[in-house]
C-alpha cells in the first residue's frame, strides 16, 4: 500500500503544480515579451537618469491614437508627426475631452511599431503611467517626454506611438498596481 | 502487491440490484458502461446541436436561428462533445478495458472512480441549463478567449465552474489509470509486455493530468478578471488578451492529443485482431506514443500564428508541428505494415478501423497544411480548419470508439451484433461523414470563416452538401443505437473468444465477464 500512496500524492502534487504553473505563465509571458519585445510593450515607468546625447541621425516619430470600446471620450495627439533626432528629450501633448457629463476615469495603454524597436523608445514622462481624472465635459492636456535611445537600429527610418484610451470608470482601484 | 488487493476485496460475488447498485457501485465494469451509455447520450446531443446549425448553414441567409443562438450552438456543440462525448467514451474504454486487459481486479482507486463519474452529469446539467437562460448559454466558442468571453451573459460563471468539476473528474480519472495500470498489472506482465491500448491510455492519463489544470488556471483568471477586479487579460489595467491565447492553447494542443491517443490505442489493437498477425513494431508504436505526447507541449501556438509573434516564434512552432508528422507517420506505416500479408477479414471493428486510418491520415495531412505558417495566414478561422478537426475527430477518435464498441461489445455483454447491419452502420456513416466535411475543405479555401450564421451566395452549393451529409450522418447513428438494442435483446451467448485472431487477457474471461474478475491474477509468461 505505501507503493501506492506514492502514486496518488505524487500525481495529486503534480497535478497542483501544472495548476499554479498557469498562473506563473503570466509572469514568464512578460518576460517573455520583454526579451522578443513582442507586443510593442514600452517602458511602463519613468525612465531615470537619461543623458542628453544628441546624435545626427534624425528619423520621423508618428503618434496616433484609439479608444478603445466606445467610451465618451476625444482622445487625440497634438502633434501628428515630429521629426526627431536621437538622442534628444522633446516634449509633445496628447489631448482628451470627456464628452460625458460625469466625472470619468481613464487609462491609456501605449504601443509602439515595429514592436522590436519598441525598447529603444524611452518615455520620460507620460500620462500612461497613472489614471487618469476627468470631470464632465472637460478638456485636459496629457503630456508626454520621450527620447529615442541611439542604439536604434540604422535602418529604422519611422516610430509610430500608439495610444489606446480605456474607460475604466467601472474598474477603479483593480489596476495600475503593476 | 496483487495478493493484498485479493484480500481487500472481500468475497462478495452478489451484485446489488436496482438504481442503487448504479450510484453505489465501485465496480469498473459498471462504471464504465455508465461512462458509455452518458457519452452515447451526451454525442446525441451534441450531435442535434450540429444538426441545428447545418440546417440554418443550408442555404445563405438567416433562416432559422438568429445569429446569437447560432454562436451558443457552435460553442456548446463543442464543449458537449469534447468534454461529454468523446473523453468519457474513453474513459468508459479504460474502465471496462485496463483492469481486464493487465488482469488486476479492478481499479486502484474505486471508490474515486465512482465520484469520477457522477460529477459528470452534474456538470453537464448545469452547463446545459445555462441555454435556457435569459442572455443564453456561452457564445463565444469553446476556446473562450477573452475580451469576448467576458463580455458574455450570465452564462459565463456557470459555464466555468462546469468546465472545473469536468477537469476535476478527468484528473481523478487519469490519477486511477496511473495508479492501476502501475501497480496492479499481473505477475510477469512488464511494461513492454503490455497491451498498446494500456499504453496509450497510461501516456494519455500523463497528458491529462499535465493539461487540465492549466485550463483550469485559465477559466480561473477569466473569472477573476470578471469579477474580482484583476487584469490578467483587460487591456484597460495593463493585462494582455494574447496571454490567454497562449495558456489556453498550452492546455488545449495536449488536449486534442489526449482525444486521438487512446484511439490509436484502439486501432492498434483491433487491426492486428483481424490480420491475424502481431502488431507491427510494437515497441516503436510506444515509443511514438511517448514521443508525440512530449511534442504536444511545445507546438502550442501553432493555434494562433496570426496573432502577432516574432518570427524566431513562428518558425520554431512550425518546426515543431511537422516534427509531430514523424512519429505519427511511424504509426500509420506500423498499421499498414501489420496487414500487409496478413489473413484479413473485414468485419465492423476492422472496417471502421482501416477507415480511421484512411480519414484520420487525411486529417493528419491537413494539419500539416494549417502547420505552415505563410499558409495558415490563408486558412486560419477558415472552414478548412473545421474539415481539419472533424476529419481527424469524427473519422479518427469517433470511429475508433465505434469499432470499440464493436469489437468488445460481445466481450461486454455476452451478445453479438448484427453483423450485416453493423456493415451497413460503417457503409452509411463513411459515406456520410465525407459528404459532410470533404466540401468543407473547398469553401475553407475560398476563404469563408468559420462560426458565421451566414455566408456569401457563392459558398451555397457545397453547404448544402454538407448539410445534406450532416443530416444523413446524424441519421445512420440510429441505426447504431438500433444494432445495440438488437445485439443485446438477444438470447444467444457469444464466444469468450468471439474473434479468431483476438490476442489478450480479457478474451480468456467468459462473455459477459463475472462481475468480479482476475480476482486471482494470471500468470504471464
Amino acid at each position: 500500500m505505501k507503493n501506492f500512496k506514492n502514486i496518488y500524492l505524487s500525481l495529486t502534487l503534480f497535478a497542483v503544480f501544472m495548476f499554479s504553473f498557469s498562473y506563473m505563465l503570466v509572469p514568464l509571458y512578460d518576460i517573455f515579451c520583454e526579451i522578443t519585445g513582442l507586443n510593442g510593450k514600452t517602458n511602463q515607468e519613468k525612465v531615470m537618469n537619461i543623458n542628453e546625447n544628441p546624435t545626427e541621425r534624425f528619423i520621423r516619430v508618428k503618434f496616433t491614437s484609439t479608444i478603445a470600446n466606445s467610451a465618451p471620450f476625444i482622445f487625440e495627439p497634438v502633434d501628428r508627426e515630429m521629426t526627431v533626432q536621437i538622442g534628444k528629450i522633446y516634449n509633445t501633448f496628447y489631448t482628451l475631452t470627456n464628452n460625458s457629463n460625469s466625472l470619468k476615469h481613464a487609462t491609456a495603454s501605449p504601443s509602439v511599431v515595429p514592436s522590436e524597436d519598441a525598447e529603444y523608445f524611452k518615455k520620460i514622462e507620460c500620462f500612461c503611467f497613472s489614471q487618469q481624472e476627468i470631470n464632465g465635459l472637460e478638456t485636459k492636456e496629457l503630456p508626454l517626454q520621450f527620447i529615442i535611445d541611439d542604439d536604434l537600429p540604422s535602418d529604422t527610418k519611422t516610430l509610430i506611438l500608439s495610444y489606446t484610451m480605456f474607460n475604466t470608470t467601472d474598474q477603479i482601484g483593480s489596476n495600475l498596481e503593476k | 502487491m496483487s495478493a493484498n488487493i485479493d484480500k481487500l476485496h472481500d468475497d462478495h460475488s452478489h451484485t446489488p440490484t436496482g438504481i442503487m447498485r448504479w450510484i453505489t457501485t465501485t465496480n469498473h465494469k459498471d462504471i464504465g458502461t455508465m461512462y458509455l451509455w452518458f457519452s452515447l447520450i451526451m454525442f446525441f446531443i451534441g450531435g442535434l446541436m450540429a444538426l441545428v446549425i447545418r440546417a440554418e448553414l443550408f442555404q445563405p441567409g438567416l433562416q432559422l436561428v438568429v445569429p446569437g443562438f447560432f454562436n451558443q450552438m457552435t460553442t456548446m456543440h463543442a464543449l458537449v462533445m469534447i468534454f461529454g462525448a468523446v473523453m468519457p467514451a474513453f474513459v468508459g474504454l479504460a474502465n471496462w478495458q485496463i483492469p481486464i486487459m493487465i488482469g488486476a481486479p479492478d481499479m486502484a482507486l474505486p471508490r474515486l472512480n465512482n465520484w469520477s463519474f457522477w460529477i459528470l452529469p452534474f456538470a453537464f446539467t448545469m452547463m446545459l441549463s445555462t441555454l435556457f437562460f435569459e442572455s443564453g448559454g456561452p457564445a463565444a466558442g469553446w476556446t473562450l478567449y477573452p475580451p469576448l468571453s467576458l463580455q458574455g451573459g450570465d452564462s459565463m460563471p456557470f459555464v466555468i465552474l462546469s468546465i472545473h468539476l469536468l477537469g476535476l473528474s478527468s484528473i481523478l480519472g487519469a490519477i486511477n489509470v496511473i495508479a492501476t495500470i502501475l501497480n496492479m498489472r499481473a505477475p510477469g506482465m512488464t511494461l513492454m509486455k503490455m497491451p498498446i491500448f494500456v499504453w496509450t491510455w497510461l501516456i494519455t492519463a500523463f497528458l491529462l493530468i499535465a493539461s487540465m489544470p492549466v485550463l483550469a488556471g485559465a477559466i480561473t483568471m477569466l473569472l477573476t478578471d470578471r469579477f474580482f477586479g484583476t487584469s490578467f487579460f483587460t487591456a484597460s489595467g495593463g493585462g494582455d488578451p494574447v496571454l490567454f491565447q497562449h495558456i489556453f492553447w498550452f492546455f488545449g494542443h495536449p488536449e486534442v492529443y489526449i482525444l486521438i491517443l487512446p484511439a490509436f490505442g484502439i486501432v492498434s489493437t483491433i487491426i492486428p485482431a483481424f490480420s491475424r498477425k502481431k502488431l507491427f513494431g510494437y515497441d516503436s508504436m510506444v515509443y511514438a506514443t511517448a514521443s508525440i505526447a512530449l511534442l504536444s507541449f511545445i507546438v502550442w501556438a501553432h493555434h494562433m500564428f496570426t496573432v502577432g509573434m516574432p518570427l524566431a516564434g513562428e518558425l520554431f512552432f512550425m518546426f515543431t508541428t511537422m516534427l509531430i508528422a514523424v512519429p505519427t507517420g511511424v504509426k500509420v506505416f506500423n498499421w499498414v505494415a501489420t496487414m500487409w500479408r496478413g489473413s484479413m477479414t473485414f468485419e465492423t471493428p476492422m472496417l471502421f478501423a482501416i477507415a480511421f486510418i484512411v480519414l484520420f491520415t487525411v486529417g493528419g495531412f491537413s494539419g500539416l497544411m494549417l502547420a505552415m505558417v505563410p499558409a495558415d495566414f490563408q486558412y486560419h478561422d477558415t472552414y478548412f480548419v473545421v474539415a481539419h478537426f472533424h476529419y481527424v475527430l469524427v473519422p479518427g477518435a469517433v470511429f475508433a470508439i465505434i469499432a470499440a464498441v464493436y469489437y468488445w461489445l460481445p466481450k461486454w455483454t455476452g451478445k453479438m451484433y448484427n453483423e450485416s447491419l453493423g456493415k451497413l452502420h460503417f457503409w452509411l456513416t463513411t459515406f456520410f461523414v465525407n459528404l459532410t466535411f470533404f466540401p468543407m475543405h473547398f469553401v475553407g479555401l475560398a476563404g469563408m470563416p468559420r462560426r458565421i450564421p451566414d455566408y456569401a451566395v457563392q459558398f451555397a452549393d457545397f453547404n448544402a452538401i454538407a448539410s445534406v451529409g450532416a443530416f444523413g450522418f446524424g441519421l445512420s447513428q440510429l441505426l447504431f443505437v438500433y444494432i445495440l438494442y438488437n445485439a443485446l435483446k438477444q438470447r444467444v451467448t457469444a464466444e469468450d473468444k468471439c474473434w479468431e485472431g483476438a490476442e489478450g487477457l480479457e478474451w480468456t474471461l467468459s462473455s459477459p465477464p463475472p462481475y468480479h474478475s482476475f480476482e486471482k491474477a494470471p500468470k504471464i509468461d
